[in-house]
C-alpha cells in the first residue's frame, strides 16, 4: 500500500447534549476512491466538514497528506478541493463568474483560472448555463458547478459531501466520469453517501459510520466479506437487519381499502 | 373500513386548518406571542377609533366623501397586501393543497371562509361598520347597510386572495421574492411620501377630493358604502344598482379566483420546468468592463464579487440603498430647512460605514468558500482589505457629495475641509470598528422575507452594530478633539484647510490597524464564523 491521504485519530465532536462523532479513527490511503457510508445522521457530515477544516473538533487530530489541518492550514488548504452539503455557493453570481471567483481567490493567476474554467464548464455540460446565476441552477447543475470550483486548483484530495445527492442520472454519470479520471491520475476522493449501491460500484475503499462512530473500513472487498452486496454487509454492520416490516402492516395492498 | 365514508364539508376543516396554523404560529415563541398580542391590540384599537371616528361623522357634509374614498384604500390595502407579505398565510398557498383530491368550487368557498378568520377582517369589518354608519339615514338606509357590509367584507377578501392565486408562480419564483424583499423598501419610501403630501394638504382637500369620491361610489367595494348613501338620499334605484355592481363585483372575482386555482392545481410547478431551448444569454463579459478597472488576484476577486452583490442580492441592495437614501436625506433635509449645521453632513459616511459591519454574515453559508482559501492572518487581511475597498469605491465618492452638497446649501464652503476630513476620519473609524466586528460578532442574515437578523442572534447584531459605532465614535475622538479645538480657538482661520488632509491620514490609518487587528482574528475563527452564519 501506498500512502496515506487522510490521517484521523480520536475525533470527537458534541453538539449539546448529543454526540456527533465519538473518537473516531480513520486511515485513507492516497490514490483511492474512497466511500464514506452510512446512514442520515450517522456523523458523515460533521466527520467531514472537521476533516476539512469547516468545523472545529472538541478533541483528536486530523492529516491530509502528512499536514495537520489545524495547526499547518497553510499546508493543507491549498491541497484540498472540497464540496460541502448543505452550504450555500456565491448564488448570486454565474457559473462562470463563480469559477473566476474562486480560482482567483486561490491565488491562480486570471488567464490560467479562464481556461480551466472553460473546460471544467464544457466536460461538465455547463457551457450552455454558464451566463445564468447559480440561483437559477437545478441540485445537478449546482453539483456539478460547486465541483467545477472544487477542482479548479487541483487538489490531491477531493472531499465530496453527498455529491450525487438529488442529481438526476446523466448528471451523475458525468460526475462520476471526471471524478474517475481524476483518481486515475492519482489523486484521492473521499465521498459520503447513504445508496450503498452508489458506493459499491465506484469505490475501491470503504469506511462505515452509524451513530457517529466508524464500524468498518477497508477495501472494498474486505468489508463486504461473505454478503452478497455491500448493502447487506452494511445492514449487518449497524444491526439493522432484522427490522422487517411486513407483518406489522398487513391491511396494506392495492386491492382493498 | 371508514375511510370511504361521506368526505366531511371542506370549510369547516380548512377554517381549523387556518386556526391551528395561527395557535401553532403563537406556540412557538413567548416574544412572537407577545408581539401578535401587541400588535392584535393595537390594530383594535386603532379600528375602535376609527369607528367611533367614523359614527361622529355622521351628518357632516363630507360623511360620503370620506367613507366612499376610504373604503376604497382599505380595498386597495387588501389587493396589495399578499404582494406584499407572501408567506403571511400558509393556507393562502393553494399549491401547499395541490395533492389533494379537492375541486376547485368548494375550495373557493372553503378558503374564503378562512380567510374571514384573523385580525385583518376583524379590523376590516370595523372600519366598514363605521362607514356605513355613518352615511346611514333611515330605516331603508340601514336596511342597505348589512348586506352592504358584508359585500364589501367579501369583495375585499376575494380580491386579496385572487390577487395572491393569480400571482403565485410569481411569488414562488426567485425573482418574485426578490422584488418581496425590496418591497419593503417600497413601502417605507412611499409612507415618507404620503406624510409629505398630507401635510402639503390643507382641510380644504376633502371639497378636491369629492369629484373622485363620485367615481369611487361605482367601483366596488366602494360602491357598498355609495348605495348605503344613495338610500339615505332616497333614490332607491341607484342604491340597488350600486349594490348589485358589488355582488357582481364579487361573483366576478370569485370566477377569477376559481379559474386561477384550476390552473395553479392542474399545472406543473413553473419554477422545475426546464426552459426549452432558453438561447444562453452569451454576453461574454469575462474581463470586461469591472474586471479591467480592479487589480489582479484575491483584491481583485474579492472587490468584484462584492460590488457584484451590491446590485444582485436583493438583501445587500436594500441595506444600500436605505443607507444611501438616509446618508443624502437626513443631512440635505437638515440643510434644506437652513437650521442644520455642516457637520450633520457626516452623518453618510456613518450610515454607509455601517455596511462594513457583518461583512461575513452578507456572505451567508458561503462563507465556507472564503474559509477554505483563508490559511493565514495575511489571507484573512487581504479579504478584509478588499472588501474595504470595495466599499470604498462606492462610500468616498458618495459621502464627498453629500457632504459638499450640505456645506453648499448652508453656504458654508469655509467650513468644508474640516468637515470632510471628518467625513474621512468617521469613514475610517466605521471601517476599522466594521472590520473587527464582522471577525468578532457574526451573524446570520436571513435570505428570505423581511427580517435581518436570524432568530436568536438580534443580541449579538445590537452589540455589532451599536458598540461598534460608540467604538467608533471613540477611535474618532481625538480627530473630533482637533477640530474642537481648532474651532475654539481660532486656529481654523488660519489652517483650517490642512483639517482635510490630516482627516483622511487619519480615517486611513485607523482603517488600516482595524484592518491589522481583525486580520488575525478572522483567521483563527473561520470555523466558528462559518457556523454563526449558516444559520439563515
Amino acid at each position: 500500500m501506498g500512502t496515506i491521504a487522510v490521517r484521523v485519530r480520536g475525533l470527537w465532536k458534541r453538539f449539546g447534549q448529543q454526540i456527533a462523532v465519538a473518537g473516531i479513527d480513520l486511515e485513507l490511503p492516497a490514490g483511492k476512491f474512497i466511500g464514506l457510508v452510512g446512514p442520515n445522521g450517522a456523523g458523515k457530515t460533521t466527520t467531514l466538514s472537521m476533516v476539512t477544516g469547516l468545523l472545529r473538533p472538541d478533541q483528536g487530530t486530523v492529516e491530509v497528506a502528512g499536514h495537520d489541518v489545524w495547526r499547518d492550514p497553510v499546508a493543507v488548504k491549498a491541497r484540498i478541493g472540497v464540496l460541502p452539503e448543505g452550504l450555500r455557493l456565491f448564488e448570486r453570481l454565474s457559473g462562470r463568474e463563480l469559477l473566476s471567483y474562486s480560482g482567483r481567490l486561490r491565488g491562480l493567476p486570471g488567464d490560467e483560472v479562464d481556461r480551466r474554467a472553460t473546460q471544467l464548464l464544457d466536460v461538465l455540460d455547463l457551457a450552455g448555463a454558464q451566463h445564468k446565476l447559480v440561483v437559477d441552477y437545478s441540485t445537478g447543475m449546482r453539483k456539478k458547478i460547486g465541483l467545477a470550483s472544487a477542482l479548479l486548483h487541483n487538489p490531491e484530495v477531493l472531499f465530496l459531501d453527498e455529491p450525487f445527492e438529488g442529481v438526476d442520472p446523466v448528471s451523475a454519470q458525468i460526475i462520476r466520469g471526471v471524478l474517475e479520471r481524476y483518481t486515475a491520475s492519482g489523486a484521492t476522493v473521499v465521498f459520503s453517501s447513504h445508496v450503498m449501491e452508489l458506493v459499491e460500484s465506484l469505490c475501491d475503499w470503504v469506511a462505515v459510520m452509524a451513530a457517529g462512530r466508524i464500524r468498518a473500513q477497508g477495501p472494498l472487498a474486505e468489508v463486504r466479506g461473505d454478503a452478497p452486496t455491500l448493502q447487506q454487509a452494511f445492514l449487518e454492520l449497524v444491526g439493522a437487519r432484522d427490522r422487517d416490516a411486513g407483518s406489522r402492516l398487513d391491511w396494506l395492498g392495492g386491492d382493498s381499502r | 373500513m371508514s375511510a370511504v365514508a361521506e368526505a366531511p364539508s371542506l370549510t369547516p376543516v380548512v377554517v381549523r386548518l387556518k386556526l391551528s396554523l395561527l395557535r401553532n404560529g403563537l406556540r412557538r415563541s413567548g416574544g412572537r406571542r407577545a408581539a401578535f398580542v401587541a400588535s392584535a391590540v393595537l390594530a383594535l384599537l386603532f379600528a375602535v377609533s376609527q369607528l367611533l371616528g367614523l359614527i361622529l361623522l355622521r351628518g357632516h357634509a363630507h360623511a360620503a366623501t370620506v367613507t366612499v374614498i376610504g373604503t376604497a384604500v382599505l380595498a386597495l390595502g387588501w389587493a396589495v397586501m399578499p404582494l406584499f407579505f407572501p408567506s403571511g398565510d400558509e393556507t393562502l398557498d393553494p399549491t401547499r393543497l395541490v395533492m389533494l383530491p379537492l375541486r376547485p368550487r368548494p375550495l373557493v368557498g372553503a378558503l374564503l371562509a378562512a380567510s374571514l378568520v384573523g385580525i385583518g377582517p376583524l379590523f376590516t369589518v370595523l372600519l366598514l361598520a363605521g362607514c356605513v354608519i355613518s352615511v346611514a339615514h333611515g330605516a331603508v338606509a340601514f336596511a342597505v347597510a348589512l348586506p352592504a357590509l358584508v359585500l364589501a367584507l367579501l369583495v375585499c377578501v376575494a380580491l386579496a386572495r385572487a390577487v395572491a392565486a393569480a400571482n403565485i408562480r410569481l411569488l414562488t419564483s426567485r425573482k418574485g421574492r426578490d422584488l418581496a424583499v425590496l418591497s419593503g423598501l417600497l413601502v417605507a419610501v412611499g409612507v415618507q411620501v404620503v406624510n409629505f403630501g398630507v401635510q402639503q394638504l390643507g382641510s380644504t382637500v376633502l371639497d378636491r377630493l369629492a369629484p373622485v369620491a363620485d367615481v369611487l361610489r361605482w367601483v366596488p367595494p366602494a360602491s357598498a358604502v355609495g348605495a348605503v348613501d344613495s338610500a339615505s338620499r332616497g333614490s332607491h334605484g341607484v342604491a340597488a344598482a350600486q349594490l348589485a355592481l358589488t355582488a357582481a363585483a364579487l361573483a366576478a372575482l370569485l370566477t377569477v379566483w376559481g379559474r386561477s386555482l384550476e390552473r395553479l392545481m392542474t399545472s406543473p410547478d413553473s419554477s422545475t420546468l426546464q426552459p426549452v431551448g432558453a438561447p444562453a444569454r452569451g454576453r461574454a463579459r469575462e474581463g470586461g468592463g469591472l474586471a479591467r478597472l480592479l487589480p489582479q488576484g484575491r483584491t481583485g476577486a474579492v472587490m468584484e464579487r462584492s460590488l457584484r452583490y451590491v446590485w444582485r442580492d436583493p438583501k445587500t441592495k436594500a441595506a444600500w440603498a436605505t443607507s444611501l437614501a438616509i446618508g443624502l436625506i437626513v443631512p440635505l433635509f437638515n440643510a434644506l430647512q437652513g437650521t442644520g449645521s455642516p457637520y450633520i453632513a457626516c452623518f453618510a459616511a456613518g450610515m454607509l460605514g455601517i455596511q462594513m459591519y457583518n461583512q461575513f454574515g452578507q456572505d451567508t453559508s458561503a462563507f465556507w468558500m472564503v474559509a477554505l482559501t483563508i490559511s493565514s492572518p495575511r489571507d484573512a487581511y487581504a479579504e478584509l482589505r478588499a472588501r474595504a475597498l470595495a466599499l470604498l469605491v462606492i462610500t468616498l465618492p458618495y459621502a464627498s457629495t453629500v457632504t459638499v452638497l450640505t456645506t453648499g446649501l448652508l453656504g458654508a464652503w469655509d467650513r468644508l475641509p474640516e468637515v470632510l476630513g471628518l467625513s474621512f476620519a468617521l469613514l475610517g473609524a466605521m471601517l476599522a470598528t466594521g472590520a473587527w466586528a464582522s471577525a468578532r460578532f457574526p451573524y446570520s442574515i436571513p435570505q428570505e422575507g423581511h427580517k435581518n437578523v436570524a432568530p436568536g442572534q438580534a443580541g449579538l447584531a445590537w452589540i455589532s452594530i451599536f458598540g461598534g459605532m460608540v467604538a467608533a465614535a471613540l477611535l474618532c475622538s481625538p480627530f473630533i478633539a482637533l477640530v474642537v479645538w481648532a474651532n475654539i480657538s481660532g486656529a481654523v482661520e488660519s489652517w483650517g484647510p490642512l483639517l482635510l488632509p490630516l482627516g483622511a491620514v487619519y480615517g486611513a490609518g485607523i482603517t488600516l490597524l482595524g484592518l491589522r487587528l481583525a486580520a488575525p482574528r478572522t483567521a483563527a475563527r473561520l470555523p466558528e464564523i462559518l457556523t454563526a452564519v449558516s444559520k439563515g
